[in-house]
């Protein structure tokens, strides 16, 4: 199953990068829940490596062997996340999580990973050059019946990070540039404007509430300011690891999830943030490259779309901590702290490490 | 299955377009940390010192008051109260109701306290109970971490160890209004801070309340304390030195025990006071208590007024105590010598109505000196007649009366002269010259103040200097006095009468004391008329009896003292007055004036 020669074209700067970027969101996972940071931060180390070892493990399958699993794939994880919407138990008050001992699942996170697997499948055969209204229909359909059974758990911001998937799909399957250039701007001026302007605080509340259920009941403002005060007042060169006093004391909400990067921007600064963005950048970089050496239509569609679910939770991420979109409870992949998405995370970037590591042609 | 030869490069091209367009929003979104992070900082870096600081204001000790001799009549005890600090607060509703059983609080009381404090800004806590026992501190510092908005502060509280001792002059502390508040901004008052509302507290309220202190300390998000990052210690109010005397007070107050009444002496060289005793009186422990709705309830409801600061408030007829000013106006005005006299025959027609002397069989014959000290009502009643109104007003007016005396002391009342100016602007009516005859004897609509009454026998006392009340003890600098334009023989003949009405058997002798040469008058003010009274007496009734004053000074020559007692309804002022003044010039000769000569010797 295995080919020689594919494993010696293993893509180690983008583990490496990986894993560095991985280790950077575990310091400051540390920094930012410092009075009780011990457990957190072996647990995460733990599914760092559990996470290494099974992307290793995945690197062995082929991406095509994969790519013929992916209906029953994405059909088992809809069944899934519906069966959790029927039986499942409220935890954080949503019914996002399977819960096994004292380990709890995110079954949406890895529906990511069977939407990718699933549209690279289906636009394998696609070679038309503009795309058709029956395979926008296709692959609207295909991310659509995810995010409704996301959405309802309630967990709208999980939900929302399928969407730059279907953006990719369309990008890439030709939807005319008009089209996709509407959309983009109707998604960012009705985030960005309606959320600045437009609505009034209960309706902000309402849908935060959505977006990010179980939060600080201190109302909408309040995270927000905290975050920007975190931020700006990092200045340029920020007040040193340990010593944001945002963080530190406890005005950031969510410090080890959403809103880590307002720690590594208070306690860094400017610097800081500029360089874990161009950390960040480099490594989508390595994702999207892989796009345009893939061998086949498939690799193509996986490495993109994969780039762009990691890029899109990315963006949405350092913008809705100083207010540039709603805040949404969307983590930034490898440096919040969570298991279950640093695993997903990583077999979606072990999808490009596949391409990657097969592009040359088999005889 | 592979397909090596398919033609990728549309959808690689699409890809790398979208990688680029993807980087120059990342471009972008950098862009707005620069802003946020270098352009901002400071703003941002303020409003994150904001987060983790707070300002916790200590209040000043205040200072105390003491008496002439350092006896301190107010000081501080430490007290606990626990105040609500709003910011802290996530839900009103769930946070009244723990409160109100942690702590015994009424809900609707408590409610309407943080409703009442909703404008003054949410950093401020509210004070919602002081006084804390023991017990309730033990409750609220078991269970601290459950209420981060709560703050446990140890405070300076205002005591006053003499408890009723010469409460109206002291006054007494509450709540800063929220009216207060607004009106005097540059004060920086918090909310439920104590303030001077009455007495000597109201009047050097500014220089008994010293300078706030803060402690700056780091907060997290819970409120939580994370330890002290700054500290200016509140610095102590300054004291003062009042010119009472505590001795004279207790004798003053005992001698007033049961009754309702005045006692005020002062100095006549200075204008010190060194008795003030209003009866009854209250306790102003009991308003330091921020909470105290049924004593003070008790207290303003009470019959007797025990508020009422009679000395300056008081609005009393000054009866035959007014006779000294007509027999100063007749002299002055050149109507009678001193030895000019005119028959009593226990009573006298004047203007068609008929009017007597107290003293019915009569006095026969008397002059002036005589008259003052039997309180003659004929031989006033004849200088009543030949005078005009406005000139008793004019002399009562250089006597002091009808005007505020000017002592420190917020809320005094100015009395009633009667002119005929006065009776057209209020009644609208001439004045008729019968009514002049009972204005001679010190009654009619004529009202005057305890305090009043005092500073006019101190004019007396220093032969036509007026000296202002005062209740601060002066070291060194002499009073600025005003001299009345009446010679001082004048008055010597005067104060002829008033000795021989102490020391000759005259209406005064209660007061006499033996070494002490008091010269004084009495004062029985009837309620209601003597008609009346006498038609009551013989109907076998309960008659009212009339108010009783004493007013006089001592020795007389180079006086020392003045001394002033009102008794309400406390009879003939020979009878019940003039013996209570005598009792303060006795203490006082003792204290005062035996000692020194004791010293000389």
């Amino acid at each position: 199953m295995l080919d020689r020669r594919a494993l010696k074209e293993i893509d180690l700067v983008t583990i490496g990068l990986l894993v560095a970027i991985s280790l950077l969101g575990l310091v400051f996972v540390h920094s930012a829940i410092y009075y009780h940071a011990s457990q957190f931060v072996w647990r995460q180390l733990a599914w760092l490596v559990l996470s290494l070892v099974v992307l290793f493990l995945f690197l062995l399958i082929d991406y095509k062997i994969m790519l013929s699993f992916a209906l029953p794939f994405y059909l088992l994880m809809n069944l899934l996340l519906l069966s959790l919407l029927l039986f499942g138990k409220l935890v954080h008050s949503t019914k996002s999580w399977f819960v096994l001992g004292s380990y709890q699942f995110q079954p949406s996170e890895i529906t990511k990973l069977a939407i990718i697997l699933l549209l690279a499948r289906v636009f394998s055969e696609y070679r038309d050059d503009l795309m058709s209204t029956r395979a926008f229909l296709v692959s609207s359909a295909i991310v659509g019946v995810p995010f409704v059974l996301t959405a309802l758990q309630p967990d709208l911001g999980t939900a929302l990070t399928y969407l730059p998937i279907l953006l990719g799909a369309y990008i890439l399957a030709g939807m005319k540039k008009k089209y996709v250039i509407i959309m983009l701007l109707i998604g960012l001026l009705t985030g960005y404007i309606g959320w600045n302007y437009g609505l009034k605080d209960y309706q902000k509340r309402r849908i935060e509430t959505l977006l990010s259920p179980g939060q600080d009941p201190r109302g909408s403002g309040y995270h927000l300011r905290q975050s920007r005060i975190a931020i700006g007042s990092g200045g340029l060169t920020g007040k040193g690891y340990h010593k944001g006093t945002q963080s530190q004391l406890r005005f950031l909400p969510a410090r080890h999830t959403d809103f880590i990067v307002s720690v590594i921007a208070e306690e860094t600064g400017f610097i800081g943030i500029l360089g874990v963005f161009l950390l960040y950048m480099l490594f989508l970089y390595r994702l999207f490259s892989t796009a345009w050496i893939a061998p086949d239509r498939a690799g193509v569609y996986l490495c993109f779309l994969a780039g762009m679910l990691i890029a899109g939770q990315f963006l949405i991420n350092i913008m809705m901590i100083v207010g540039l979109f709603p805040i949404a409870g969307i983590p930034v992949p490898f440096i919040s702290y969570g298991g279950s998405s640093l695993l997903a995370n990583f077999l979606v970037v072990g999808l490009v490490l596949n391409v990657r590591m097969r592009r040359f042609a088999f005889i | 299955m592979a397909r090596i030869y398919e033609d990728l490069s549309l959808i690689s091209k699409r890809a790398r377009i979208t990688f680029f367009v993807l980087l120059a929003v990342v471009a972008v979104v950098v862009l707005y940390y620069w802003k946020l992070q270098v352009l901002d900082h400071e703003k941002y870096w303020k409003l994150a010192e904001a987060n983790r600081l707070r300002e916790v204001y200590l209040p000043p000790p205040r200072g105390l008051i003491m008496d002439r001799q350092k006896v301190v009549l107010a000081d501080n005890v430490p007290s606990f109260k626990v105040s609500l600090m709003r910011e802290m607060v996530k839900d009103y509703e769930v946070t009244i109701d723990k409160l109100c059983s942690l702590l015994n609080l009424n809900r609707e009381e408590l409610k309407s306290r943080i409703e009442r404090y909703r404008s003054v800004p949410a950093f401020e806590p509210i004070i919602i109970k002081d006084n804390l026992k023991l017990e309730e501190l033990a409750i609220l510092e078991a269970r601290k971490e459950e209420f981060p908005e709560l703050r446990v502060e140890v405070e300076p509280k205002r005591n006053y160890p003499f408890h009723q001792l010469a409460a109206h002059l002291l006054g007494y502390l509450q709540e800063v209004s929220l009216e207060e508040m607004k009106e005097e901004v540059e004060r920086k008052w918090h909310p439920g801070q104590m303030v001077g509302k009455a007495g000597v507290e109201k009047q050097y309220d500014q220089i008994l309340t010293g300078k706030e202190g803060k402690v700056i300390e780091m907060v997290d998000s819970l409120g939580k304390s994370r330890g002290e990052v700054d500290r200016i210690e509140p610095q102590k109010g300054q004291d003062l030195v009042l010119s009472l005397d505590v001795d004279l007070q207790k004798k003053a107050e005992e001698l007033l025990q049961g009754k309702e009444g005045a006692i005020v002496a002062l100095d006549p060289r200075t204008g010190e006071c060194l008795v003030w005793a209003s009866s009854p009186s209250y306790d102003p422990n009991l308003f330091i208590n921020r909470f105290s709705s049924e004593e003070w309830l008790k207290v303003i409801s009470d019959p007797g007024k025990p508020l009422e600061n009679r000395i300056i408030r008081g609005l009393y007829s000054p009866g035959s105590i007014f006779k000294i000013t007509m027999a100063l106006a007749a002299l002055d005005r050149g109507l009678i010598t001193p030895e000019t006299s005119f028959y009593c025959s226990g009573s006298i027609n004047l203007y068609n109505n008929n009017f007597s002397c107290w003293f019915k069989p009569g006095h026969g014959r008397l002059n002036l000196p005589e008259a003052i000290k039997n309180s003659c009502n004929i031989y006033f009643y004849q200088l009543g007649y030949r005078m005009n109104i406005d000139t008793i007003a004019h002399y009562a007016g250089l006597m002091g009366f009808g005007k505020k005396t000017g002592v420190d002391l917020p809320g005094e009342k100015t009395g009633l002269v009667p002119s005929s100016e006065w009776k057209k602007k209020i009644l609208g009516q001439k004045w008729y010259p019968g009514e002049t005859i009972s204005v001679a004897i010190g009654q009619g609509p004529l009202l005057v103040t305890p305090l009043q009454v005092a500073a006019a026998t101190a004019c007396v006392a220093n032969r036509g200097k007026r000296v202002v009340p005062r209740l601060l003890k002066t070291e060194s600098t002499p009073p600025a006095y005003e001299q009345v334009p009446i010679p001082p023989e004048i008055f010597e003949e005067v104060i002829e009468g008033m000795w021989r009405s102490v020391n000759d058997g005259g209406t005064g002798h209660g007061a006499y004391q033996p070494g002490f040469d008091i010269c004084g008058k009495t004062g029985s003010t009837q309620v209601i008329s003597q008609e009346t009274a006498e038609k009551l007496s013989q109907q076998g009734e309960q008659i009212k009896k009339p108010h009783s004053w004493f007013s006089g000074f001592a020795p007389r020559y180079n006086p020392q003292i003045v001394v002033t007692v009102l008794v309400e309804f406390g009879g003939m002022g020979g009878q019940t007055a003039a013996p209570m003044a005598g009792e303060i010039f006795k203490l006082y000769r003792e204290k005062y004036v035996r000692q020194k000569s004791a010293e000389g010797n």
